[in-house]
């Protein structure tokens, strides 16, 4: 595995390219090979193309609602023709001028596209969903009355010097495979890093992205501007195969059909990208070769749009699903034999850390208060550095709260803490997990659209190399970092989780519930590997834990909650046998 | 003095995009979406009726109206009826977003078989209420403005009436809030939120029928009034039945204003999306996650 994993991971650095180089040639082949008309048609292809690989971005990897693709089309071809016609920038750059200008449009339009993006951030995907179309419509008015700087006399000139004949087409038809791969190959690659990390995680939680680090603002905002980029490219690519453009082209109701159709294929897988671009400009190129009317394209492209919605499902996932499903299988009979591993690994008892006796986190009189109810009262504790400290409690008690509020979740309390000398007050949560708190989760937080190698790299935000990647998902039994999380099951993806949260080398690490939804002996192997993690990881670690197994095993120190106040704190065997915590625990009758 | 005519000629419209809000808000309070088919589904309907008016021409005018117009509610709220099914049979237990999604797909198929049914050519959609209802100095303030916000206060009052005063109500209120602990209770489910997207639906095709092609000349172009509609929904956070109202008065308010000011008629098509922006940078002062906990 370990020896497999590099090679592997060389090759699929090197396999795009090969894919860019390739299709490169295909295009060149193509391009002077087939009959004018189909190289014309084929260039639209390539830019309904651009344009839904833009689109999915958005739409696919980061799960929001967007419909404005061509508004952001029709901003970069005017920005195009106005920077032809209206400055003197064509003779600076000379034959160069087409590619500047359509990086520059790319670059404005990518700034309006933050301008309308930010509005939308905090609240959810609907809303960016009315915004952007009621941008489609402005934009399509203003433009109507405006008109293009062409204003349909003008001709924009092609790059290069190519010509406006069928030849010129052919030449065109290359330029626009080049910009395309360029824009897939970069796609791809952002995909693969962790920035496209962190569009897949907001798609499935905001809230596990800000624990991991990062900014929910940012990685929303990136991936509607990076959108709008790539838009303004596409309508660059209209204005050089037409070179003359009107508002027809980006109507809003193409905004919308492009939308339904990247949901329908899954436009931000590559391939799929460039069959709904086949599909986006050919279909309505059928009808018109029957005279019936090209909006029928449309009333398809809606029908397919419910049915995907409505499936959940898409195109693109669902023939990777049945061309990879026997490697899948493959995959979870190996996910089960590394389990099986870590179920007879023996390692030696560790001891219970005993830390070194300084406070690393501090927590003076927090108080929470939701309306008239009070979460958490006056509670006060100190976690000292290098040691387990359990939070246990009845139901309803406010432990999860006490982490909601440390976290950073829950900015309106009143009380303070510190972490390693710091104040916390103020910071949102992706700047505590920076500053070295990291949490998880009750609920499953962890994306399933990743391999495990994936998620640990974002989580560490990239601090961590394979090596150490690798040693984190060995200390607590995790499948490889291969294997794609869909495949995990829950109770072992939450372990995967605190895997990667430990690989991130925090200072001080809450954990809600982590071990909910193991067995018995997997309970046992976890509170063993719990043990070691402080020294091995060098983190502090605060455990809320219904298992009183568990706490006893692991933690040196224990506070107990109770109705939001704390009951008892103190070492293990004083607090577990006062009288009020059994009582708490197993109620007055009980006792008597 | 043109500044307060202005607001007044703006009031028609905005009694229109008031309406579309509480429809909007209804549904987003009701069945946890944002519909964005709602006025094409009305729109719909109005347009398909008036292909009846060749079979009617025997029938006094009267008559043929009535037919047309009952022509209409019942297309849209089979339409409307169609797609709540659909939310309600695949996703029931889905976030808004997915939800709302769907009917961005049902949209794009509604205007385009708008368009290939009716064209893009203005229509002969003639509007129930036609005239001014009184004048103020110069200004008419016309029926269907009236009539559109009487019937967005009367659906406001009577959402309200039901879901807070009868058992109705409190079914409607447990199947928004917790679909399946409702669903558990005995509750019929899909009935009910079928029985919102039917009820809106042939409200959209009735006001759609009383406003006639007065708000827009072609079929595509009424479907988008769904825009400004949208916003006033916002300024209620698709939450506040009367916040709402108020905010679709606005826009309409102030899309009127700029009429007072020739200069500025490429501002009017972005009033809607500006108090959108306005809206939702005031309304995210405060952190907002994405799950409670």
């Amino acid at each position: 595995m370990s020896l497999a994993n590099p090679q592997r991971a060389a090759s699929r650095v090197w396999l795009p390219l090969v894919f860019a180089v390739g299709a490169i040639l295909l295009g060149t082949l193509f391009g002077f090979g087939m009959p004018a008309y189909i190289v014309f048609v084929s260039t639209s292809v390539l830019i309904a193309m651009v344009s839904l690989l833009g689109l999915g971005i958005v739409t696919g990897t980061a799960g929001m609602i967007a419909l404005c693709q061509l508004s952001f089309a029709s901003i970069g071809a005017w920005i195009l023709e106005f920077l032809y016609l209206k400055t003197p920038l064509p003779t600076v750059f000379g034959a160069a001028s087409f590619l500047v200008f359509m990086v520059i449009a790319g670059l404005i339009t990518a700034v309006l596209g933050l301008v309308i993006g930010l509005p939308a951030l905090r609240l959810r995907g609907v809303n960016l969903a009315v915004i952007t179309l009621g941008v489609a419509a402005a934009v399509d008015t203003t433009v109507q009355q405006l008109g293009f700087p062409d204003q349909s006399t003008a001709h924009i000139p092609r790059p290069f010097g190519l010509s406006s004949d069928p030849n010129g087409d052919r030449g065109y038809f290359l330029f626009a495979v080049v910009i395309t791969v360029v824009v897939a190959l970069a796609i791809y690659a952002l995909q693969g890093s962790r920035i496209g990390a962190a569009w897949k995680s907001v798609a499935f939680s905001e809230r596990g992205t800000a624990s991991a680090g990062t900014s929910v603002r940012t990685a929303k905002l990136s991936a509607f501007a990076l959108s709008a980029f790539v838009g303004g490219i596409a309508g660059c690519l209209i204005v050089g195969q037409i070179t003359q453009v009107n508002y027809l082209t980006f109507t809003p109701i193409n905004s919308l059909g492009l939308y339904v159709l990247s949901i329908v294929v899954g436009s931000q897988l590559i391939d799929m990208a460039l069959f709904g671009g086949i599909l986006f400009v050919v279909i309505p190129e059928i009808l018109k070769q029957f005279r019936v009317p090209l909006e029928w394209s449309s009333v398809a492209f809606g029908v397919l749009g419910i049915q995907a919605l409505t499936s959940n499902s898409n195109l693109g996932t669902g023939v990777r699903a049945a061309l990879f499903r026997r490697r899948r299988l493959r995959e979870a009979a190996r996910v089960e034999a590394a389990g099986d591993v870590a179920a007879v690994e023996t390692v030696a008892e560790a001891p219970i850390p005993t830390g070194t006796g300084r406070p690393l986190l501090i927590v003076d009189h927090l108080t929470v208060e939701f309306g008239a109810v009070k979460a958490l009262t006056d509670v006060s504790l100190v976690v000292e550095e290098g040691t387990i400290l359990g939070l246990i409690g009845p139901n309803g008690a406010g432990k999860s709260t006490f982490v909601d509020a440390i976290g950073g979740f829950l900015p309106q309390h009143t009380g303070t803490a510190s972490l390693d000398g710091e104040p916390l007050r103020g910071l949102a949560p992706h700047q505590r997990a920076r500053a070295g708190l990291r949490r998880t989760f009750q609920q499953d937080r962890v994306p399933p659209s990743m391999t495990v190698g994936a998620y640990l790299r974002f989580v560490t935000r990239g601090k961590a190399d394979p090596a150490a990647i690798a040693d984190a998902l060995q200390f607590f039994g995790c499948p490889d970092a291969s294997i794609p999380l869909s495949v995990v099951d829950v109770g072992t993806r939450r372990l995967v989780e605190v895997a990667a949260n430990l690989a991130a080398r925090p200072k001080l690490l809450l954990l809600d519930e982590p071990a909910a939804g193991l067995s018995h002996d997997e309970h046992l192997a976890f509170a063993n590997r719990l043990r070691r993690a402080p020294e091995h990881f060098g983190t502090t670690i605060l455990i809320i834990e219904h298992d009183l197994d568990l706490v006893r095993s692991v933690c040196s120190r224990i506070t107990v909650l109770n109705f939001g106040e704390v009951l008892a704190s103190g070492d293990r065997a004083t607090v577990l046998s006062d009288p009020k915590v059994v009582s708490a625990y197993m109620g007055e009758t009980e006792m008597l | 003095m043109n500044i307060i005519i202005a607001l007044i000629v703006g009031f028609s419209s905005g009694a229109l995009y008031a309406l579309i809000g509480v429809g909007l808000t209804l549904m987003s309070v009701l069945t946890r979406v944002v519909n964005f088919s709602l006025v094409a589904v009305g729109v719909f309907g109005a347009y398909l009726s008036i292909r009846s008016a060749p079979l009617l021409l025997t029938l006094p005018p009267a008559a043929q109206t009535a037919i047309t117009v009952v022509i209409a509610v019942i297309v849209a709220a089979i339409v409307s009826g169609i797609l709540g099914w659909v939310e309600a049979t695949w996703l029931s237990e889905a976030t808004t977003t997915a939800r709302s999604a769907v009917t961005v797909a049902s949209l794009l198929l509604l205007i385009s078989l708008s368009f290939i049914l009716f064209g893009s050519q203005p229509q002969p959609l003639r509007p129930l209420l036609i005239g001014p209802l009184f004048l103020v100095g110069q200004v008419a303030i016309t029926k269907v403005g009236v009539a559109m916000l009487v019937a967005a206060i009367v659906v406001a009052i009577a959402t309200w009436l039901i879901v807070s005063h009868t058992p109705l109500g409190v079914r409607l209120r447990a199947v928004s809030d917790r679909q399946t602990a409702a669903e558990l209770l005995g509750v019929n489910v899909k009935a009910l939120q079928v029985g919102v997207w039917v009820a809106v639906g042939a409200v959209m095709g009735l006001c759609v029928s009383i406003i006639g092609n007065t708000a827009a000349a072609d079929a595509t172009s009424m479907i988008t009034l769904i825009i400004p509609g949208t916003a006033a929904a916002l300024v209620g956070a698709f939450k506040s039945l009367p916040l709402t109202i108020i905010g679709g008065l606005v826009v309409g308010a102030l899309q009127g204003a700029l009429t007072a000011f020739p200069s500025t008629t490429q501002l009017r098509d972005w009033i809607p999306i500006l108090i959108i922006v306005l809206f939702l940078l005031w309304n995210q002062r405060k952190e907002v996650w994405d799950v409670a906990r």
